[in-house]
């Protein structure tokens, strides 16, 4: 009963602060697009245009209110739910983040996986056999692929799997072909091969997510790596982990069932963490294997400095993030009732 | 009685305290750590003596009167090769160490300057100073680092002219808030420490206290943060100059870049112009890292593997050591 | 271990709400290829273009006019080997005598590929549509002469211009003058990119689906009567690259059978020595040029401008930067079109020239070496940009009489300020339309100049209106000479180089000659593939 209670007060009032992070985290937006310098209209047109066409055009489009009435406006399209319409291609930001967001979810859940259980593999083994040769070799293993930048891991996965051996794809979702004729559900080429039965373009989408998926796995898989092992460490040094060699339950037992399974525990809190690195490290990937996600999207409206596009891609980053910290943090106060506060 | 003289020893004291773990690390904590000193030590000599060391200027072209070949192989004359701009790969490295590092130090400064100062009143003060801080801080880490650093570059390269300033700017923005929630985390324990306490009932100032008691304790754990930052600051450099942000070719050697300009080579079986500055970045890195988690697994008591296990009483809980890691 | 349920339990839930995600983001529906496409004869092609609007009222961008001249048609169109607009969808055009009035004669039983007939509303609808929309990425400026459209019966059809324009015919034939289905198109609003079905045209293809930034999948349009050259392929998808490096690995691996547009200089050089792939090369009218503000110090003063016109090392730039892949340029119209000179060439020399520039610095008592601060911007014209800029900084640099810093910003923002505050900088022109005109009255007209550096010449008015308002070809060619002698004797601008078309085919593509020429146009009905 008093659990309950509990975790009733704790998620009202972890929900309590959610909104006004949200509304400092949309100013923020806002005012690191509108304080940049040049506007869309220059950027499609400069070059091209007479000053007075495209003073024109700005005014047009509202370019030259006040700072303050477009941010009233803003704000008040984001409430309904409306995240505005590129400038440069009249997209709709939402169906930006239905068809693009889709392409980023189907890389990150993937590379999430690669993460996981490189990082699994190697940490729990290294913590384990802790100063081994195998410690050793995974934690090395860890750091250097850490070290790597995605984006030279990846044009080195591009030439050596690509170029060299000629086994992979190495840019797209899938080829020409089989895009041209997948129909689509989700926007998720992998479930809707499945959705379709397709099976000829499900081999062709695994294909094209492979070099994606492991370089940006691995790179993570480093970040897990050390996590897990630091936590198999400390973990094999709790009471209960005594407690349980004490009863003379076998060393095997202890280790499998007791030390590796609480080690993993935190490992949710860093999946939710690792999130905004992911996404971040989603735009170098992306933009390496010219994967249509997110993040490529970006780095595009970016250069084409569509205000509203980046506004939008950039909001929906930052609630991404936001919304998996809640969930996190709920996930942990329902496993570890010590966090709620 | 505080004579200075007291008060330098009792510092000396803090210091020693704090260096005493390096001192003692063992085995493989040990091995990490003095590795990566080498490492990042290579770099940082190649850095300050890039105009000794270098064999040509990062955009010089031409020696004595003679152009030099477009992306010439490795050879005598340019051991690393030759760009598509003629310029001499190795040189580029070289001068790129001294860009890297001058970006990393800037941001790491600036980070420190107003993250720790932060973090220190908010934590020890609280009150609603504290918690909009807090606020606002927590905003800022639920960007993408990455995506933050892009759009600050953006913003700034049209205003400012130096492509250092702003890739330091750009990368100091996102550790902010990584400073601040360590050390104030960091400083909320120690507050209630009874020694700091005891110095309250005492009748000290609040900044007498937080300079004397609280900053030198808290203290130690930024040198670990400051150099896995660095790591990672590196790496946030090297993306930006990817993408085309920060550091402008006219400018400075700038690896990231150069590994951009590379691609396209690459592909045309030029490997030379890719895949030194791509190592040059990993070999950084990697420098960096063993030095962090070195220091990290020396200074953390809970990864320190030593003969006797002291009681340390000024030591707070060092999960924040741990934690930082994880964040 | 009372943790391990409720872990599991977690777990599970995660995994079910990801799904339930994933399968709750059914976004737009999306037709597939007809089944009776037939995938061995559709030509994949590659590009790093990037498309606007499909809808012709709102784009004036290279890579949505290159969808839109295959879905739509012209009155006029610049047929493969021409750059002279003739009869498409207009049996023919006629001015009146004061060239303000152009009436054309439509052809009879076309059909949009929806079956709807093609008739003057549709013309009258499509050219006012341009203008009411103004879309901010629109290509009404360019129609911006046009009064108004009437229309006398189903097959007749007269513009009524506010100013005399002799070049109107080369403005049907652009992208303003794409003729839209009034039936389908709203007058005021544009057609999305992915409502295809209802991008509806009377050209060689229709758009069967279009996923932004990654893929346009065209069908044969089955109505298409051939006007402009027989279909010779079945079909046709272009891929979206943001980066060159992976667009030219997929050619080379064969993911894709050509690729047009565009590579850097180092892939070019690659590619034509690649084996099973062609790069096909032929001139092209896009150019760069140097712009000099002749308001700002020190360029400024004629001498300065003279002596970076005998400096300017043409030669060096499209050997060692581009390889061979662009010409060197003496004057703003490129070398091809019809009333082309070498108007700088004949005046500063093929070559630089060192000592010449020396003497008209000299003769301008002007202290050397003059701190000159050139601008350039980084990723709009590409990578090479970089070197091109370093490669002018080195030879100026060299003579002893400049001393150079090069500066960049971004587009967006460079694109902004231009003359505002550089003194000299870089700026690339693609043509509206293949014709020497359109490269002179942007740049040098007092009030039509976009690049704000300041020029204004009298004479040079004068002759650009001379020019707007000549009946006779061989007349407005004199006056397109006239100005570029004046172009270069007062030098704010110095253009250096004209690119050339490139394409990169695999072998089993064919045809691809026929389509490289002056109008610049990828004309992939042409085109066939084994």
């Amino acid at each position: 009963m008093n659990q309950g209670s509990s975790l009733k007060r704790y998620a009202i009032t972890r929900l309590a602060l959610v909104v006004p992070m949200v509304f400092i985290l949309l100013t923020l937006v806002f005012l690191l697009m509108r304080v940049a310098p040049g506007n869309p209209v220059s950027a499609s047109l400069g070059g091209h245009a007479p000053p007075s066409v495209i003073k024109a055009i700005s005014h047009q489009l509202g370019y030259d209110k006040p700072v303050y009435v477009q941010y009233g406006h803003y704000l008040g399209q984001i409430i309904r739910g409306n995240f505005g319409t590129t400038i440069s291609d009249r997209r709709s930001v939402g169906s930006i983040i239905l068809v693009n967001g889709a392409a980023t979810l189907e890389l990150t859940f993937f590379a999430m996986i690669v993460a996981v259980f490189v990082g699994m593999l190697i940490g729990l083994l290294s913590g384990r056999y802790r100063d081994s040769p195998l410690d050793t070799g995974g934690r090395l293993f860890g750091i250097v692929v850490y070290a790597t930048p995605v984006f030279f891991l990846g044009l080195l996965a591009q030439l050596i799997f690509g170029v060299w051996l000629g086994w992979l794809p190495i840019s797209d979702q899938a080829s020409p072909i089989t895009q041209a004729l997948l129909q689509t559900h989700t926007n998720i080429f992998f479930l809707d091969a499945i959705i379709d039965g397709n099976w000829s373009a499900l081999w062709d989408i695994t294909q094209h997510l492979i070099l994606p998926a492991t370089t940006l796995g691995i790179v993570y898989g480093g970040v897990f790596i050390r996590l897990i092992r630091v936590n198999v460490i400390r973990t094999m040094k709790e009471d209960y982990i005594e407690a349980a060699r004490a009863r003379g339950i076998k060393e095997r037992s202890v280790v499998y069932h007791h030390a590796f399974r609480n080690a993993l525990v935190p490992v949710i809190t860093v999946v939710g963490l690792q999130l905004a690195l992911l996404l971040g490290g989603a735009i170098l990937t992306e933009t390496t294997f010219n994967w249509p996600g997110l993040g490529h999207e970006l780095y595009i409206y970016l250069q084409n400095r569509d205000y509203a596009a980046v506004q939008g891609i950039v909001v929906v980053f930052a609630l991404v993030v936001v919304a998996a910290s809640i969930v996190i943090d709920f996930a942990n106060a329902f496993i570890d009732p010590r966090v709620r506060y | 009685m505080a004579t200075a003289a007291v008060r330098l020893q009792r510092r000396t004291v803090g210091i020693r305290r704090a260096l005493a773990p390096i001192a003692e690390a063992r085995g493989m904590a040990r091995t990490m750590l003095w590795t990566g000193v080498g490492m990042t030590l290579v770099f940082v000599l190649l850095a300050i003596f890039a105009p000794l060391l270098s064999p040509y200027g990062f955009d010089q072209y031409t020696s004595g009167g003679h152009r030099f070949a477009q992306l010439a192989h490795p050879s005598h004359a340019h051991l690393f090769g030759t760009t598509v701009q003629s310029t001499d790969v190795l040189s580029r490295i070289v001068w790129g160490a001294q860009t890297e590092l001058e970006v990393v130090g800037l941001a790491l400064a600036f980070g420190l300057v107003v993250g720790v100062p932060l973090g220190l009143i908010a934590g020890y003060f609280g009150g609603p100073f504290d918690r909009g801080t807090v606020l606002f801080m927590d905003a800022m880490f639920a960007f993408p680092p990455l995506l933050l650093a892009i759009v600050i570059a953006f913003l700034l390269g049209g205003s400012v002219n130096s492509g250092v300033l702003v890739a330091a700017i750009a990368i100091t923005i996102t550790y902010i808030p990584q400073y601040f929630r360590v050390v104030r985390n960091h400083v909320i324990s120690v507050r209630e420490e009874p020694y700091v306490e005891a110095a309250r009932a005492l009748g000290a100032k609040p900044f007498t206290i937080l300079r004397r008691y609280v900053f030198f304790n808290v203290v130690q754990n930024v040198p670990v943060i400051a150099t896995l930052n660095a790591a990672d600051a590196v790496l946030t450099l090297t993306a930006l100059g990817f993408l085309g942000y920060g550091v402008q070719p006219t400018q400075g050697a700038e690896w990231g870049y150069d590994v951009s300009r590379a691609v396209s080579d690459a592909a045309s079986g030029i490997w030379w112009t890719g895949l030194f500055p791509g190592l040059a970045i990993v070999l950084l890195v990697t420098g960096l890292t063993l030095l962090g988690e070195g220091l990290n697994e020396t200074i953390n008591p809970v990864l320190r593997r030593r003969s006797i296990r002291q009681v340390d009483f000024a030591a707070p809980s060092m999960d924040a050591g741990a934690e930082l890691l994880e964040a | 271990m009372h943790l391990r349920p409720r872990l599991r339990y977690l777990v599970v839930l995660g995994l079910a709400g990801l799904v339930l995600a994933a399968v709750g983001v059914t976004a737009a529906q999306s037709k597939p290829l007809a089944a009776n496409h037939s995938t061995a004869s559709t030509i994949l092609d590659g590009t790093t273009d990037t498309v606007t609007n499909v809808d012709p009222a709102g784009n004036y961008d290279y890579g949505s006019g290159t969808v839109d001249i295959l879905i739509y048609q012209h009155l006029l169109d610049l047929n493969a080997g021409s750059t002279i607009p003739a009869p498409s969808l207009a049996t023919g055009c006629k001015a009146n005598a004061s060239v303000t009035v152009w009436t054309c004669t439509l052809r009879k039983g076309v059909k949009f590929s929806n079956g709807d007939p093609f008739t003057s509303t549709d013309v009258k609808w499509s050219f006012d549509r341009v203008n009411k929309i103004h879309d901010p990425s629109g290509i009404w400026g360019l129609i911006s002469n046009l009064k108004s459209v009437t229309t006398s019966g189903p097959y007749s059809v007269s513009f009524h211009l506010s100013t005399a324009q002799s070049t109107w015919p080369y403005i049907l034939a652009t992208g303003a003058g794409e003729i839209v289905d009034h039936k389908v198109y709203p007058a005021t609003k544009l057609v999305a990119n992915t409502d295809v079905k209802d991008l509806v045209g009377t050209g060689p293809y229709t758009l069967s689906k279009f996923t932004p930034g990654q893929q346009a999948v065209f069908a044969p349009n089955p109505n298409y009567a051939g006007e402009n050259g027989k279909l010779a392929n079945g079909g046709l998808i272009i891929t979206y690259y943001s980066k060159s490096s992976t667009m030219k690995l997929d050619l080379q691996k064969g993911t894709i059978d050509m690729a047009f547009r565009d590579f850097t200089p180092t892939e070019y050089t690659a590619l034509g020595k690649t084996s099973g792939v062609t790069l096909y090369k032929g001139k092209g009218v896009g150019i760069r040029y140097l712009v000099l503000n002749v308001k700002r110090a020190p360029t400024n003063k004629l001498a300065v401008r003279k002596a970076i016109a005998y400096l300017f090392p043409r030669q060096d730039i499209a050997t060692r930067v581009y390889h061979g892949q662009v010409q060197p340029l003496y004057s703003m119209p490129p070398a091809g079109l019809p009333g082309h000179t070498n108007a700088f060439g004949e005046l500063y020399g093929m070559a630089p020239n060192a000592a010449k520039a020396k003497a008209v610095l000299a003769a301008g008592h002007i202290k050397t070496p003059v701190p000159l601060t050139v601008w350039w911007t980084p990723s709009h014209y590409g990578d090479a940009s970089a070197d091109e800029y370093t490669e002018i900084q080195r030879s100026l640099n060299a003579s002893g009489l400049f001393k150079v810093t090069l500066k960049s910003a971004e587009w967006a923002t460079y694109s902004k300020t231009l003359g505002t505050q550089y003194g000299a900088f870089q700026l690339g022109w693609f043509p509206d339309y293949p014709d020497a005109e359109d490269y002179i009255t942007p740049f040098y007209g007092t009030k039509s100049n976009f690049t704000s550096n300041g020029y204004s010449n009298a004479k040079m008015d004068a002759i650009i209106k001379n020019e707007e308002g000549a009946k006779t070809l061989a007349q407005r060619l004199t006056y397109i000479k006239q100005a570029q002698v004046i172009a270069a004797q007062d030098a704010p601008i110095i253009p250096y180089w004209q690119n050339s078309m490139l394409v990169v085919g695999r072998s089993n593509i064919h045809n691809m000659k026929k389509t490289i020429d002056l109008d610049y146009l990828m004309r992939f009905w042409l085109l066939s593939k084994s």
